[in-house]
């Protein structure tokens, strides 16, 4: 099943059997282990609470507030072994998280989100430089830059939340369901932008979705996961071709009604 | 009623609201950037108080020097409020916080009940107490001096909240997860709102201590101050402002009137009414933000 060919170079990030715990007794995820290369953009798949969020709040640092725990397991960014860190730190080395559900400061303008991204350390002309960057990118947040921000539609917040995430000047971006109540069109304009800023910048990428198909096409690697565990890994063509993901991810399959899927589903196991 | 009396009363009614807004700033200070309703903004007002008269008994300092020590000293103590009382409980829900920041302020009262006693002192300003006069009109010298001052730290509030530092401060208490997801420390973020707000007390402390003396009372300005944030919008600086002028004026003539009718304390009828309504009618506030509802 592990057949990673793009892997063989140090990857920016690899996580090795990563178990989280949260309130000390409930086991969320158990035992991942996952690669994204070096400039690379990959997607980690999976129904509503398989373990995905908190997979990237590991990675992050945001398990804290949510009593989490990674309890066994190393995640390795860059080289190096990330530990207790706090998540501002995890943030100066260059991991971004753009939270799920878009989360934009409300009350501010979309030019004050992403000046509150911004790191401190920044100077006033390159944070100028940083939003006129993200605003080519973003042509239609560029048209609402003074707006309250909780007044966008669903869309420009998602572009805004990727955007404030750009500021902090990561090196590994992870976006944690961006496709989310989102209509289709805009859903691939928002992923073709990700993916130009991957070839343009080189920026590597982890893509968590439940919309696969939308995320299968622009990424080159998948991983699947299911009731916390790692169930398949393969690139997105095989993924793609996979019954058993059409079935189940796709809406495809051999057009079985949604009673006999369930069914279906209930029978099947990935891992038994 | 004379026209000219009338006048009096509105003028020293908006000055005495502006001293009110001086102590509300510091409510707004901390709810703006971190949510939190610091019911401990009092006994801070009145601790504030107690580091000036205690810079210039301990080290012989003169009032000019006494008051920029007492902020500093003000500004670490808020630090270590946040840092010992309130980061433990980050996450929490908003009554254990709110219950925290009651449970400051008996400590802070207790304390200096302890330490100072509770015999009332004079700050010591040296403000004559005869009236300025203009035209037919006897004005407060001391309210007046207290209202610049308010209107000073409202400038300088004002713009702070539009410095990076500040829109930092206004994000963290849009939203604590998603700045830690951006990489700001929210939790250095609230200590320092604590401590600008301590500092913000000692301004408050030293125009209030001069005007009604240095005790425990001092901490009562909570319950005007609170009534002034709260119609303003507890997150509005302009807010407190407005609020604080409109309530100052609603006591000074609203009681004269009042006062003769029911035989006197009409003026905490008035800020009771004020608040009561706000609250039921205008729950934002003046100038408070909505919680944003998109359809």
């Amino acid at each position: 099943m592990m057949m990673d060919a793009s892997a063989k170079t140090d990857p920016i990030l690899s996580l090795n059997s990563v178990e989280v715990l949260y309130d000390q007794v409930i086991l969320a995820i158990r035992g991942i282990s996952l690669e994204v290369p070096r400039g690379g953009m990959v997607a980690l798949l999976g129904s509503n609470g398989a373990g995905k969020s908190t997979t990237l709040k590991a990675i992050s640092g945001l398990l804290k507030p949510e009593r989490g725990k990674v309890s066994r397991g190393q995640i390795t960014f860059d080289g190096q072994v990330i530990g207790e860190n706090p998540p501002q730190a995890r943030v100066s080395m260059g991991i971004c998280h753009v939270i799920e559900g878009r989360r934009v400061f409300e009350h501010l303008t979309p030019d004050e989100n992403l000046e509150a991204a911004a790191p401190p350390s920044m100077t006033r002309a390159q944070l100028n430089a940083e939003k006129e960057r993200i605003y080519e990118y973003f042509p239609r947040l560029a048209e609402r830059k003074s707006a309250e921000s909780g007044y966008l539609s669903g869309g420009e917040q998602q572009m805004l939340a990727i955007g404030r995430g750009l500021m902090t000047q990561p090196r590994l971006l992870m976006l944690d369901e961006p496709s989310l109540g989102l209509a289709p069109f805009l859903v691939g304009e928002i992923f073709g932008i990700i993916q130009r800023i991957n070839r343009e910048q080189g920026l590597s990428v982890l893509l968590v979705e439940q919309n696969a198909l939308a995320a299968l096409d622009v990424v080159s690697h998948g991983y699947l996961i299911e009731n916390g565990r790692i169930v398949m890994h393969d690139t997105a063509e095989t993924m793609k071709a996979n019954s058993d993901i059409q079935e189940f991810y796709l809406g495809g399959g051999e057009g079985r009604n949604f009673h006999d899927i369930k069914h279906y589903r209930r029978r099947k196991r990935w891992l038994s | 009623m004379d026209f000219w009396y009338l006048a009096e009363l509105t003028v020293n009614g908006a000055l005495t609201g502006l001293l009110y807004a001086l102590f509300a700033m510091g409510l707004v200070l901390i709810y703006k950037s971190s949510s939190v309703p610091n019911l401990a903004q009092g006994a801070l007002t009145m601790v504030g108080a107690y580091a000036v008269l205690e810079m210039g008994r301990l080290l012989g300092a003169p009032l000019w020097l006494a008051i920029p020590l007492a902020a500093v000293a003000m500004f670490f103590l808020g630090l270590g409020i946040e840092r010992v009382a309130l980061r433990p409980l980050a996450g929490r829900p908003i009554i254990m916080i709110l219950m925290m920041t009651l449970g400051l302020d008996i400590f802070l009262r207790g304390t200096t009940m302890a330490i100072f006693g509770g015999s009332s002192r004079p700050m010591g300003l040296g403000v004559t107490y005869d009236p300025l006069f203009v035209g037919p009109m006897l004005i407060s010298r001391i309210h007046l001096i207290g209202a610049l001052v308010s209107l000073a730290v409202f400038v300088v509030i004002v713009f702070f909240f539009r410095t990076r530092t500040g829109v930092r401060l206004r994000a963290i208490s849009d939203d604590y997860m998603a700045s830690w997801s951006v990489g700001i420390s929210v939790e250095r973020g609230v200590g320092l709102s604590w401590a600008l707000a301590s500092v913000s007390a000692v301004a408050a402390s030293v125009i209030w201590g001069e005007i009604q003396g240095v005790d425990q009372s001092l901490s009562l300005l909570l319950l005007k101050g609170l009534t002034v944030a709260v119609l303003g919008g507890l997150d509005s600086v302009l807010g407190a402002v407005v609020a604080g002028i409109i309530l100052g004026i609603l006591e000074s003539v609203g009681s004269n009137f009042l006062d003769p009718l029911v035989g006197g304390g009409s003026r905490d009828l008035i800020v009771a009414a004020v608040l009561v309504l706000t609250v039921l009618l205008r729950p934002h506030g003046l100038f408070g933000r909505h919680d944003i509802e998109r359809i």
